[in-house]
């Protein structure tokens, strides 16, 4: 009986800690003038790409003059990947009257603006693939409401374009992807519509959790001349997986972004997640400020993309990176790194 | 206090997940993996369904029934096909992943611009302006209770003591020659229809359907059951039920905790800290159970 009294006065307990919390930031907010803000920032899941999203945002509002510790003030959450969770993030967030949210990845972006549309909390996402199908931006790229950002849609045509410079004689490109992440799924779309204008046949592999990589790399390498990459989370995440195993065969892994290319990918025309963070941040440093609402900014995405190549991996494996290519090179790596 | 609302509404929405989560664990004692794809699958019909126009309440019945489905096919995995319980819940769980894709469509549907259980006409005529910050809980609450409410009646019916019977002692319900088979695929089902018109709520409540929504979703199931069922074990005035519901609120209670005050990479360590706190000292003294054995 005695435990039970316990067990129901640390349940009391932990009701006050909750109380509290919710007082102290109550309180943070009050302290603050006029010139200095709170955002929340909301990722959903823990990932390398993400993580750069946020370092970019931070910069970007840097640029427009909004520092850390400064004039802002920065409460970051992360959801691990659980839709709960990145629920009870937001309407935290909205309780705490933050003056902005943002989002990194779709499910957040979609639980952000959910709660946020209500309390009229202006919500700025990047790393959202497809903003109209997530609708949160209407057929036009015009936000629904105080929602708008960046998004990270491949450059898909400069990708096809730089493999067939860089293959003159391959056939089939290899994908994997992940049923279950949208963005991967209309990417795949992209790719099979576009191929056909650069004599390329694509050959996918659906696959649903990091435990059928192996299998499907040893399958997919069978039939293909090379392999390209999306920005799928979990493909990404093991990488390393399906390099060693196209470096056995000598067969080229293609990236989808700056990193990948670090790790040991052939060559990119990618995104840098660092300067779409920053694109968003500038974004988001407007709409702080004042100058414009969310709802009058359309989505952005990057326009220039940058051609990332590893000459290393290109000696490795005896394919020549034809001179004007490498010049326009944004960065060009000469060895492979381990992490 | 906008906080303490979200921890209650979303617990309460768990809860009903938790509710389908105790017939199994506690009363048939049954291992149950179903699920994590019974989840999604009832906000996989929802979203399939609401963005064809269908009335969002009526989505509620529909996501009960596909739920039902699929625990049927637990059950007759089980029961026919003489599976292994633990193994047939993954079976069916692996199965599901695709079946709620090929149902969805894609895997992410976003609701934002249809009408929900939550969001529509006749809740906004029908809400006085002062609730309508409460109006989200207050229908919860209302749902909850229904669940709650007909589990309780149905738990002693004939039906519902074979039930009860099939957990504790099987030979008992041979011996009143009843087929425990069928018992056992009849719970299943209840429980993971339960479980599916959660999925299906919390898909509205969230505005969207994401395929992933579905995993873990047996951990935080059981971790309420235990939470409710262990703290409240000794105070007959609560049923298991209200016991259970409760439960997951302090669990979600829990995560906001380890969301308040901590750092993003602690969440899930600090979160099991604090359940396994609870668990400790709500537990039997150790001496009372080895007067049994």
């Amino acid at each position: 009986m005695k435990r039970r009294v316990t067990a129901g006065l640390l349940t009391a307990a932990m009701m006050t800690m909750m109380l509290t919390g919710c007082a102290g930031s109550s309180g943070d907010k009050k302290e603050s003038g006029k010139e200095s803000y709170t955002i929340g920032i909301e990722q959903f899941a823990e990932h390398g790409s993400l993580d750069n999203c946020r370092e970019g945002v931070l910069k970007g509002l840097e640029s427009e003059g909004i520092v850390e510790g400064e004039n802002l003030t920065i409460d970051y959450k992360n959801a691990a990947a659980d839709m709960g969770t990145a629920g009870q993030i937001s309407d935290s967030f909205v309780s705490d009257g933050v003056d902005m949210i943002c989002a990194i990845a779709t499910p957040a972006a979609q639980s952000a603006y959910n709660v946020a549309m209500d309390a009229e909390i202006p919500v700025i996402y990047t790393a959202v693939t497809d903003p109209v199908e997530a609708e949160l931006a209407d057929a036009d790229g015009n936000a629904v409401g105080e929602v708008t950002g960046t998004s990270d849609k491949l450059p898909i045509k400069a990708q096809l374009e730089m493999i067939r410079n860089l293959l003159p004689n391959a056939k089939k490109i290899g994908i994997m992807y992940t049923t279950s992440e949208a963005n991967s799924v209309s990417a795949i779309e992209e790719y099979k519509k576009l191929a056909g204008d650069y004599e390329f046949a694509i050959v996918e592999k659906g696959i649903t959790a990091t435990a059928d990589i192996p299998l499907a790399t040893d399958e997919l390498l069978g039939e293909v001349d090379c392999i390209t990459n999306l920005t799928d989370n979990t493909v990404v995440s093991s990488l390393a997986t399906i390099l060693e195993k196209a470096g056995e065969k000598k067969i080229p892994v293609f990236g989808s972004e700056i990193e990948q290319v670090k790790l040991g990918c052939l060559a990119a025309e990618g995104i840098d997640y660092i300067s779409l963070g920053e694109q968003t941040g500038k974004m988001a440093a407007k709409v702080l400020k004042g100058e414009k609402k969310a709802s009058e900014m359309k989505y952005e995405i990057i326009t220039e993309p940058g051609f990332y190549v590893n000459t290393k991996v290109a000696e490795n494996l005896g394919v020549e990176v034809p001179e004007e290519l490498a010049k326009n090179a944004v960065e060009s790596f000469h060895e492979i790194s381990a992490e | 206090m906008n906080f303490m609302v979200t921890i209650i509404e979303q617990g309460l929405i768990y809860g009903i997940l938790a509710l389908g989560v105790y017939i199994t664990y506690k009363v048939l004692d049954f291992p149950d993996l179903t699920v994590d794809g019974s989840f999604p699958l009832g906000a996989a019909v929802t979203a399939a369904l609401i963005t064809r126009g269908m009335n969002p309440y009526l989505t509620l019945l529909v996501s009960f029934a596909s739920g039902a489905l699929a625990g049927i096919c637990t059950g007759l995995i089980h029961v026919k096909g003489k599976v292994r319980d633990l193994l047939s819940g993954i079976i069916m769980m692996t199965a599901l992943w695709s079946v709620n894709l090929y149902i969805a469509g894609t895997s992410n549907v976003p609701l934002f611009s249809q009408k929900t259980i939550f969001k529509n006409k006749l809740m906004d005529g029908m809400v006085p302006k002062s609730l309508r910050p409460y109006s989200t809980l207050i229908l919860i609450l209302v749902l909850v209770m229904i669940c709650k409410v007909l589990l309780d009646l149905y738990l002693k019916t004939k039906s519902g003591y074979l039930l009860r019977a099939v957990g504790d002692n099987e030979a008992l319900v041979t011996a009143l020659a009843k087929d425990q088979g069928n018992v056992k695929i009849l719970g299943l089902s209840l429980a993971n229809g339960l479980v599916a018109m959660a999925g299906s709520i919390f898909a509205q409540e969230e505005r969207v359907f994401e395929i992933s929504m579905g995993t873990g979703a047996i951990v935080i199931g059981l971790a309420s059951v235990i939470i409710g069922t262990s703290l409240f074990r000794k105070m007959t005035v609560f049923k298991a039920t209200t016991a259970v519901l409760i439960g997951s609120i302090i669990y979600k209670a829990c995560v906001a905790i380890a969301l308040k005050n901590f750092e993003p990479n602690a969440m899930k360590l600090i979160t099991a800290v604090l359940f396994l706190i609870i668990l400790i000292f709500s537990m039997e003294r150790k001496g009372g159970a080895k007067k049994h054995a």
